[in-house]
C-alpha cells in the first residue's frame, strides 16, 4: 500500500509542490524558534556564577579638578574606604563600566600559542571584586593589594577562555599573548559569569590588574549591601559620592534590577519571533487543511471507485492521512537537509546539540500538525457514499 | 446467485421525493449474463448500485451467494464487494495518476497480497484483455476502448463471481463497443461470471440470455 500511494504522490508531484514547500517553510520557522528557545533555556539552565542580590552598581564620572596623580588615588582610594566602612555595606571595589548586565561591553582578541581567541570580554576589577560579587576562583588566585603597586604583567582568565585555550589543563603559571607586549602570566582561573543575563552564555573573559592610573575612567564602583539596606540608606551613599565627586553623575542601580532589564533583551525577540511563528503556523495548518480538503473533493471519483473495489471507509480514511505524511516526510528530507547545514557549517556558534534537538522536535511537531490536519478530512472521505460518487462523473 | 426482493428505493432531498425503484424481484441465476434496459432515469443504475452493495434499499431484501447482506457493517461489506463483485462504470473510473498495472492491481490492495502476486494477477487479467503491451501506460495516453479493457481488467483481477457493468459501451463507438462486449460474452462464458449489465443497446441486449426493462422504478419484462 505504501508503495502504491508513493507512487500515486510522485505521480502528482507538480500539484503537491505547493504543500511541500508549505511544510518546509513552516518546519524552518519552528526549527529557527525552537534553536532560538532551546539554546536560551541552556544557558538559563546554566548557573549564573556569582550572586548579583543586594548587589548595587554606582556609576560616576571623573570630575577632580587637580592633576596631581597622587591626590587623586588619594581621593579614590579614601571614598571607596568610606564606602567600605558604611555600616550596611559588606564590601564594595572598583570596576569598568563593563559590569554585569550593563549595555557597556569592551572586547578584545588574544593570541596565545598561534591560537586567535576574538571577543573576548576585556575587564578591569580591583582587588575586592571577588568578594563582592562571590564569583569562585577555580585556581590559583585573585589580585591582591601588593599587586596595585607592583609592575609584573600578570593576568587572571575566566573558565572558558582557560578551557579554549589550554584545553583541560591547568593555565595557572602559563603564559597568554604571543607578543612581547601583550605577554601575561596567568595567575588565576575566575569561574564563568553570565554578564549577559540568565539567556546568555557566558564568553571568553579577561580580567586585568588595575592600577592606580584606573581610577579616573573605571567608572563604576560595584557595592555589596547588606539586605536591610533600603532607599534611605541610599540617600546616604549617594550623599557621599555627591560629597566627594563634586559635579559627578552619580547614579546609582540595583543589579537584580538590571538583570531583569537586561533579560527583556533576549525574552522580547524570542517572544515576538513566538508570536510570528505561531501565526504563520495557523496559516500553514489551514493550508494543509484546505489542500487536502479541497483534493478529497477533487478525488470524489477516485474515492468512490476504491470504495466499490472493496476499501472499508476506515481504509480511505487512513490513506488520506498516509499520504499526508508521506508529503510531510517529503518536506521535511528537504528540511532536515537545510537544517543540518547549521551544526555543520557553525553558523551563530550554537552548540550542535541545540541545533539537533531543535530538529527533533520540528519534526515531530510538523508530523503532529500534519496528522491533526489531516484527520478530519480523513473522516469526511470515509463519508463518502460510493454510489454517489461514483456517479457524479 | 443474485436474489431481490421487494427491493425499494426513495431518495428524499429537501423538497422533493423520487420513487427510485418500485417493488423489484429478480432472480439471477448463477452464470447467468442479464441485461437491464429502460429509459434514463428510471432507475437502471440505482437498480445495479443496490446490488453490488454501493447503496441501501429503502426496502427489501437482497441475498447474494446465500448471504443476506442487510445487515452486514461497512467492513464486511468492503470485503464482500472485494471478493465477489467486480464493477464496470460508463466513466471507466481509472486513477489517472497511476499507470494501468497499479491500477489493475487496485482491488487486490485491499486483500491480504503480496507486491508479486498483484502483479502476477494484474499481468494475466490485462492478457485476459489484449493490454499486455500497455501496462506502463498512463489512462490519459489511452483511447476509450483501452481504457474500458483497463476496467474490465480491473474488474477481474479479484476473479469475482459476479460482474457489475453501468453501461460499459456508453462512451465508446460500435466497434469499439463489439470489441467491449466480446470480452463480456468471453468471460460470462469461459470462466462462467455471472454479468449484470445496463446498457442502452438493444442490439447488445440481444446478445445476452436475459432481458430486464425497467419503467419507473417498475419492472416491466
Ligand atoms: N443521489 C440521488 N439523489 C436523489 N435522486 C437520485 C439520486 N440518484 C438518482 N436519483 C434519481 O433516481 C432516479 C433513477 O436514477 P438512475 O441514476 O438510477 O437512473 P438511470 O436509469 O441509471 O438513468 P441513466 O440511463 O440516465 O443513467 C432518477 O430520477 C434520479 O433523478
Ligand atoms: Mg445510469
Amino acid at each position: 500500500m505504501f508503495k502504491h500511494l508513493f507512487k500515486m504522490i510522485w505521480n502528482k508531484k507538480k500539484q503537491n509542490s505547493l504543500l511541500i514547500v508549505e511544510i518546509l517553510l513552516s518546519f524552518l520557522v519552528i526549527f529557527a524558534v525552537f534553536s532560538f528557545a532551546l539554546n536560551s533555556y541552556n544557558n538559563y539552565a546554566k548557573p549564573m556564577g556569582f550572586n548579583y542580590d543586594h548587589v548595587w552598581a554606582i556609576s560616576y564620572n571623573h570630575t577632580l579638578e587637580t592633576k596631581n596623580p597622587d591626590s587623586v588615588t588619594l581621593v579614590y582610594q579614601t571614598l571607596l574606604r568610606d564606602i567600605q566602612s558604611l555600616p550596611l555595606v559588606v564590601d564594595a571595589g572598583y570596576a569598568s563600566s563593563n559590569i554585569p548586565f550593563g549595555s557597556n561591553h569592551m572586547s578584545t582578541g588574544i593570541t596565545t600559542n598561534g591560537l586567535y581567541v576574538d571577543r573576548v570580554n576585556n575587564f578591569f576589577m580591583d582587588e575586592n571584586y571577588v568578594n563582592v560579587m562571590g564569583v569562585k576562583m577555580l585556581s590559583g588566585r585573585w589580585y591582591d593589594k601588593g599587586d596595585l603597586a607592583s609592575k609584573t604583567n600578570i593576568i587572571v582568565i575566566n573558565k572558558s577562555l582557560k578551557d579554549k585555550l589550554f584545553g583541560n589543563t591547568d593555565a595557572v603559571g602559563k603564559f597568554i599573548g604571543d607578543k612581547p607586549e601583550n605577554r601575561k602570566k596567568v595567575i588565576g582561573v575566575i569561574d564563568d559569569i553570565k554578564t549577559d543575563g540568565d539567556y546568555q552564555a557566558p564568553t571568553y573573559g579577561l580580567y586585568n590588574k588595575q592600577d592606580t592610573a584606573a581610577y579616573i575612567w573605571m567608572g563604576r564602583i560595584l557595592v555589596k549591601v547588606a539586605p536591610e539596606a533600603n532607599a534611605a540608606f541610599e540617600g546616604q551613599l549617594y550623599k557621599l559620592m555627591a560629597g566627594r565627586l563634586k559635579k559627578s553623575n552619580i547614579e546609582i542601580e540595583h543589579l537584580d534590577n538590571k538583570l531583569t532589564a537586561y533579560n527583556k533583551f533576549t525574552l522580547v525577540p524570542l517572544i515576538i519571533l513566538s508570536i510570528v511563528a505561531a501565526f504563520l503556523i495557523i496559516n500553514v495548518a489551514l493550508g494543509i487543511f484546505g489542500v487536502l480538503w479541497y483534493n478529497i473533493n477533487k478525488r470524489r471519483g477516485e474515492i468512490g471507485l476504491r470504495r466499490a473495489v472493496g476499501a472499508p471507509g476506515s481504509s480511505v480514511s487512513a490513506q488520506l492521512v498516509y499520504e499526508a505524511m508521506i508529503l510531510a516526510t517529503l518536506s521535511l528530507i528537504i528540511g532536515a537537509f537545510f537544517a543540518v547545514q547549521f551544526p555543520l557549517l557553525n553558523v551563530f556558534d550554537l552548540p550542535a546539540s541545540v541545533y539537533l534537538f531543535a530538529m527533533l522536535f520540528a519534526v515531530v511537531f510538523i508530523y503532529l500538525l500534519v496528522l491533526i490536519c489531516s484527520l478530519y478530512p480523513g473522516k469526511q472521505a470515509a463519508a463518502i457514499y460510493p454510489a454517489v460518487a461514483l456517479h457524479e462523473e | 446467485m443474485i436474489r431481490l426482493q421487494n427491493i425499494e428505493k426513495v431518495y428524499r432531498t429537501n423538497t422533493i421525493q423520487t420513487l427510485a425503484l418500485n417493488s423489484i424481484n429478480l432472480d439471477i441465476e448463477k452464470g447467468e449474463f442479464l441485461s437491464v434496459m429502460g429509459p434514463s432515469g428510471c432507475g437502471k443504475s440505482t437498480l445495479l448500485n443496490i446490488m453490488g452493495l454501493l447503496d441501501v434499499p429503502s426496502g427489501g431484501t437482497i441475498n447474494i451467494d446465500g448471504q443476506s447482506t442487510i445487515s452486514f457493517s461497512d467492513k464486511e461489506l468492503a470485503k464482500f464487494r472485494n471478493q465477489k463483485l467486480g464493477f464496470i462504470f460508463q466513466s471507466y473510473h481509472l486513477i489517472n495518476d497511476l499507470p494501468v498495472l497499479d491500477n489493475v492491481e487496485v482491488p487486490l490492495l485491499y486483500r491480504n497480497s503480496t507486491a508479486k502476486e498483484r502483479k502476477t494477477l494484474a499481468t494475466a487479467a490485462l492478457e485476459k484483455v489484449g493490454l499486455s503491451n500497455r501496462m506502463k501506460h498512463f489512462p490519459t495516453q489511452l483511447s476509450g476502448g483501452q481504457r474500458q479493457r483497463v476496467a474490465i481488467a480491473r474488474a477481474i483481477v479479484g476473479k469475482p463471481e459476479v460482474i457489475l457493468a453501468d453501461e460499459p459501451t456508453g462512451n465508446l463507438d460500435s466497434a469499439m463497443g463489439n470489441e467491449i462486449m466480446d470480452i463480456l460474452l468471453q468471460l460470462n462464458r469461459d470462466d462462467g461470471t455471472t454479468i449484470v449489465m445496463v446498457t442502452h443497446d438493444e442490439f447488445m441486449a440481444q446478445k445476452t440470455h436475459r432481458l430486464v426493462r425497467l419503467f419507473d422504478g417498475s419492472q416491466v419484462q
